[in-house]
């Protein structure tokens, strides 16, 4: 573009710059949690497995400040422990995903051509299996746990990563200042791998940030089916299954406790990546 | 009888910027009247602001009467009713103008069907009509396609038919012409000319062309930095500026006439002309046929011979981007490619700095091999230690991640053993060399002006010591007095280093005061080369001739120039 | 190129998609190390005829390869294979149960599309103001809330605090079967409102931004005209091909919903024969949402130079 309307242009989309409260607030919320997770047998009240028969769906008192479930176990503890199993999933996935995503979407938007094709057919079809699904699919073949689901899901991640890094990589490529770093003499893995793979990176990582909360809420739900984590381990999904039981008769918090604290993380985790995503994105000319 | 008036209005952002400051200017019916000035001077939210077109949250004083009414404060249905008939307004872009999803038909009856609430028959016969009067070729065709099927010189008429479809008194042209070519930009103000006058139409005319504005306006204003400088007559503006603004502009502004006007010497750097002032040319002066000359002059540093490149997309005709193309440039010597969108000019450059590979031909840089896209390590060093380019924009052309310093680094460390503390010292000296300071070395590209990236990015070329510089349109996105900084370096660095410099650019006034030899080139093909100068004055080919009579200058001639048949005579 | 064409190109990927996707559903099987009679009847204590019965139902003891193209002929027959669990067909187990996830999918898919609209388009139309972001924040935790968190908190407030709706079954008839799915898809719909809402909104915004809204305000139609033929129609492109990558997603959270509401769907099939070890009817159902995402998705492909008329020229979208 010449000359006129650089004023105008950025009159006219105006941007509210948001207040960090939000951000910071979920940072601590995240930070809190794996606190929790990590010394988690330090900080819970009582073992998250004991079982006290005289404190059946005990409601909150100063014993409990969470309440008991049908088993009396402490909720509170359990929900520290479930922490456990609710971040390193998805922290797993989230890893694994990203790094061969970025690999993959590298090769396929830097080297473009058949490997571009076929890569991109493959995704495709990866594409057409949701996550849980495919996840599902793994507990069918290979038995009930996470380990087959974490595997699986990483797998039906890797996709979204690399098309991603695929398209950013792609219309890097097609900058002048790539033909640049050519013209200069510099070889062409070079600038992929030290200039180009920095420059999207962080627009990535933002991304797999956002992917963190659905990989949560996913391998929640896989424990809520009765597929994922196996009772009478404490974790939030299979937590709010067994709790079920207890809903009619109107016992909720034990159902409760669990649901809020995967919305919590949920909500924290994209105030973050949304946050990331907004603040790398306007640093990239467009 | 006043059209417009607008007096001492002044904008101001919600966070207290000042965008217009006290701005006075009017318009008559039946009058051309050209608002000039560069990027961010306001002239473009001062002619939005006509129509009630400002920023959301601004704050306003003064008065902008249209047709007799305040626009200011004005209340939506008065807006709606200004814009429905006192004014139209034609924009820079139409390919960013006109709805993409909508058929042209779609947008030239809008208005006629909802809001003159006129039977779908009646509006497209009006409409018909209407780019008959723009002189599209094909009306009732074109009212069935979609944008992207039509060129940016037929949208830009479809434009100007959409804005004249509520017969406006006043057309307010935003730009209409930067985004085109220059034979398109003469077509379309011809049909803007044509359009003005047998409507009696008032015209605000917005553009940073000087050249442009002195040509077809009755009166100017020039403005910078929200306020206006000076007003007046157009030509007498142009040729006698008074305010010292005005007169920077002027000095700076190209022109392909050859005698400078006489403003000239107060320019801020004073320009230098670089055709009178570098190595004389040691080419053979006009050699106007297309033919290879096979006997080589003297000393040649760039040798292009019967370069071919052929872009063969699946289930579309071949596109011939480079036919057979010959440039010679002498050692210290400078060449300039001249064409329009499409000519193949920035093909023949990508292909000589090995971007691309060639179909055929050869390319020879002080005598070594240098065709097609190097391979190994040692063919990449020795290309770019061969040829170095400056790129198109500067927004785009250097990594927004790396600082200033960095990227020069970078370069010279590929290319030598320097030790840091040498290359830091070398980063510096080169900095310097473009006029730009340590302060800038650790600056991100973003922090940086339009012309301080392309300084960094001269400074980044000229770290690898390269025998031949091409610069692919390599001022164009800048503005014309930030142009003239950067000619003038360039033209320092010819001086001092002999640099040999491939200079390809659409604009005749800037190649005029860069380059002592010129070649036109037109779909692929070299169609005339010679010396700049005679080049200019006694153009040969049909198609250079064209050219140069679509180059706004005050003395121009439109109605010569629409006489001028465009299909016969130049072999496509 | 020709409208044909590019259909005929269309539906060729389509059927590409749809084989390789059947051929990763029908070996995934092999990547279980052991050999197959045992993987088929986990759990269960086969006496040897079953054995023999299953090994010639699925012809296990042909080549790989012909086991596929015998299954693939069955399914392109409607033939599915055996429940396990049931002793019934496959196409028959999941016949039955089609209608309610349909129902409730349905039911959401509407939800997820009005809300989502109008929530994006307010969104939009208020950008940068107070309402803007409340809807930002209101979608983003709507967002948080997984299909079985919405679940449980649906049935402890309606069902069983107020007990203005049903927390178990699907109900009989067209009317009390809508009354029994409207928690559930509420349920099924709230963690999707967000993607709808989001894309509305930053698509409509983007539009609201460009050059010919601002053309078209210079000529004087009023803002309503604008919003509806300038803004939104130049929106719906982006989402669409989010409604699309929707129907997967739907589907097969259809899954936790009809667990948490004891509902007999597809979804609910799949957790229990997941957890019962019927493999054909997992393979069937698997396979079953895949195609229906490939198909959705292949249409709206198909229709995208109606939507936008620059991707038929290969223009590009920009």
């Amino acid at each position: 573009m010449t000359t006129p309307t650089m004023a105008v242009k950025v009159l006219r989309a105006p941007r509210v710059r948001r207040g960090n409260i939000s951000f910071n607030l979920s940072l601590a919320v995240l930070a809190v949690m794996t606190l929790a997770a990590v010394f988690a047998p330090l900080i819970a009240p009582y073992d998250p497995d004991a079982v006290d028969f005289a404190a059946i769906y005990s409601g909150p008192t100063p014993a409990h400040w969470l309440g008991t479930d049908a088993l009396g176990r402490d909720t509170l503890s359990r929900m520290i422990f479930g922490a456990r199993t609710a971040l390193l999933g998805p922290l797993l996935v989230v890893v694994s995903s990203t790094i061969v995503g970025i690999l993959l979407g590298l090769l396929a938007g830097w080297r473009g051509g058949w490997i571009d094709s076929v890569l991109g057919r493959i995704f495709d079809v990866i594409f057409a299996f949701p996550a849980l699904l495919i996840a599902i699919m793994a507990v069918a073949l290979f038995g009930k746990g996470l380990v087959a689901p974490v595997i699986a899901m990483s797998i039906a991640y890797a996709p979204f990563v690399a098309r991603l890094t695929r398209t950013l990589v792609a219309s890097e490529r097609s900058r002048p200042y790539v033909a640049a770093y050519r013209v200069q003499g510099f070889s062409g893995g070079w600038i992929a791998l030290r200039r180009v793979l920095p420059n999207v990176t962080p627009i990535v990582g933002a991304q797999s940030t956002l992917n963190f909360g659905y990989v949560l809420a996913e391998l929640a739900a896989l424990s809520f089916l009765g597929l994922g984590v196996q009772a009478p381990t404490a974790d939030w999904g299979a937590m709010i299954n067994e709790a079920q039981a207890g809903l009619m008769g109107g016992y909720f918090l034990p159902a409760i406790v669990p649901a809020m604290a995967v919305v919590i993380v949920v909500v924290a985790v994209n105030v973050i990546g949304e946050e990331l995503s907004d603040r790398i994105g306007g640093g990239i000319p467009a | 009888m006043t059209l417009l008036d607008i007096s001492r209005y002044t904008l101001d952002l919600p966070d207290g910027t000042r965008l217009l400051d006290g701005v006075s200017l009017s318009v008559a019916a039946g009058e051309t009247v050209g608002l000039v000035g560069e990027s961010g001077s306001g002239k473009s939210l001062t002619a939005r602001s006509v129509i009630g077109l400002q920023p959301r949250g601004a704050t306003t004083t003064g008065s902008v009467r249209l047709d007799g009414r305040e626009v200011l404060g004005a209340p939506v249905g008065d807006l709606l009713t200004l814009r429905r008939s006192s004014a139209g307004m034609v924009f820079q872009d139409p390919r960013a103008g006109i709805n993409p999803v909508r058929t042209i038909g779609d947008h030239l009856t809008e208005t006629l069907r909802l809001v003159e609430r006129r039977s779908a028959a009646d509006a497209e016969a009006r409409a018909i009509e209407l780019l008959r009067a723009v002189r599209l070729p094909r009306p009732e065709d074109h009212l069935r396609q979609y944008p992207h099927e039509l060129s940016g010189g037929m949208l830009q008429r479809v434009m100007i038919a959409g804005a004249l479809t509520s017969s406006p008194r006043l057309l307010i042209c935003d730009e209409p012409t930067t985004a085109l070519d220059v034979t398109t930009q003469a077509e379309i103000i011809a049909v803007l000319g044509e359009q003005r006058a047998t409507r009696g139409m008032g015209m605000l005319f917005i553009t940073h062309d000087l050249n442009l504005a002195a040509s077809i306006c009755g009166r100017v204003y020039v403005m910078n930095a929200g306020r206006i400088e000076e007003e007046g007559d157009a030509r007498q503006v142009f040729r006698d500026p008074q305010a010292p603004y005005t007169r920077r502009l002027v000095a700076a502004t190209p022109t392909i006439a050859v005698a400078q006007p006489a403003a000239a010497g107060t320019a801020a750097d004073a320009t230098t002309d670089v055709a009178a002032d570098a190595a004389p040319a040691p080419h053979p002066p006009v050699d106007t046929a297309p033919h290879v000359d096979l006997s080589p002059p003297v000393d040649l540093m760039l040798d292009v011979r019967s370069l071919s490149k052929t872009y063969r997309m699946h289930g579309k005709p071949p596109v011939h981007a480079v036919v057979d193309a010959t440039i010679e440039i002498a050692r210290g010597g400078a060449l300039a490619v001249v064409g329009e969108s499409g000519s193949g000019k920035s093909t023949l450059a990508r292909m000589i700095v090995g971007l691309e590979a060639a179909d055929a031909g050869d390319i020879l840089v002080d005598g070594a091999a240098r065709t097609g896209v190097p391979r190994s390590r040692a063919e990449r060093l020795a290309h770019s230690r061969s040829v170095q380019m400056v790129f198109q924009d500067p927004y785009l052309s250097l990594d927004p991640r790396i600082p200033a310093g960095r990227a020069i680094e970078d370069a010279l460390r590929l290319h030598s053993t320097l030790s840091t503390r040498d290359a830091r010292t070398r980063v510096l000296d080169l900095l310097e060399q473009v006029g730009l300071g340590e302060r800038h070395a650790p600056a991100r590209p973003r922090t940086l002006s339009g012309g301080q990236r392309q300084r960094v990015a001269i400074a980044r070329a000229l770290a690898i010591e390269p025998d031949v510089l091409v610069m692919d349109e390599a001022t164009s996105a800048l503005d014309v007095s930030v142009q003239a900084q950067v000619l003038d370096l360039v033209a320092r660095i010819r001086r001092e280093r002999g640099l040999t410099v491939l200079f390809i650019s659409h604009d005749l006034a800037v190649v005029r005061r860069v380059c002592e030899q010129t070649v036109v080139m037109r779909n692929g093909e070299i169609v005339e080369r010679g010396a700049t100068a005679a080049l200019l004055e006694q153009p040969q080919h049909p198609y250079t001739r064209l050219l140069l009579d679509s180059v706004p200058r005050p003395d121009w001639d439109l109605d010569a120039l629409a006489a001028i048949d465009r299909t016969e005579g130049i072999p496509a | 190129m020709t409208t044909f064409r590019r259909v005929a190109g269309k539906l060729g990927a389509l059927l590409l998609t749809l084989f390789l996707a059947s051929v990763l559903v029908f070996f995934s099987r092999f990547l279980v190390p052991g050999d197959p009679i045992s993987f088929l009847l986990r759990g269960r204590k086969p006496s040897p005829e079953a054995v023999a019965q299953v090994t010639a139902q699925y012809g296990l003891d042909l080549p790989p390869w012909q086991q596929y193209l015998n299954w693939l002929a069955g399914i392109l027959h409607g033939d599915f294979g055996r429940s396990l669990q049931f002793r019934q067909d496959v196409s028959v187990v999941i016949g039955e149960r089609l209608p309610v996830t349909l129902g409730l999918v349905i039911m959401a898919g509407t939800m997820i599309a009005v809300v989502g609209l109008i929530a994006g388009a307010i969104a939009a139309l208020n950008r940068g103001r107070v309402l803007d972001r409340a809807v930002l924040v209101g979608l983003t935790v709507l967002g948080a809330i997984p299909s079985f968190v919405g679940s449980i908190v649906l049935i402890a407030v309606f069902a069983v605090q107020l007990g203005w709706f049903p927390s178990f079954g699907s109900g009989e008839g067209f009317w009390d079967t809508v009354y029994h799915l409207v928690l559930p898809s509420i349920a099924l719909a709230i963690v999707f409102v967000v993607l709808i809402g989001k894309v509305t909104r930053s698509s409509m915004v983007d539009q609201l931004g460009r050059e010919h809204v601002e053309v078209a305000t210079s000529r004087g139609l009023t803002r309503g005209t604008i919003i509806r033929r300038h803004v939104f129609r130049n929106a719906i492109g982006p989402i669409l091909t989010v409604s699309g990558l929707l129907v997967a997603g739907l589907l097969v959270a259809s899954s936790i919903v009809e667990a948490a509401f004891g509902l007999a769907g597809i979804g609910s099939l799949l957790v229990q024969s997941v957890d019962r070890l019927d493999f054909p009817v997992v393979q069937a159902i698997v396979l079953l949402i895949v195609s229906a995402f490939v198909v959705v998705n292949a249409i709206i492909d198909i229709l995208e130079p109606w939507i936008d008329p620059r991707s038929a020229a290969g223009a590009g979208a920009r």
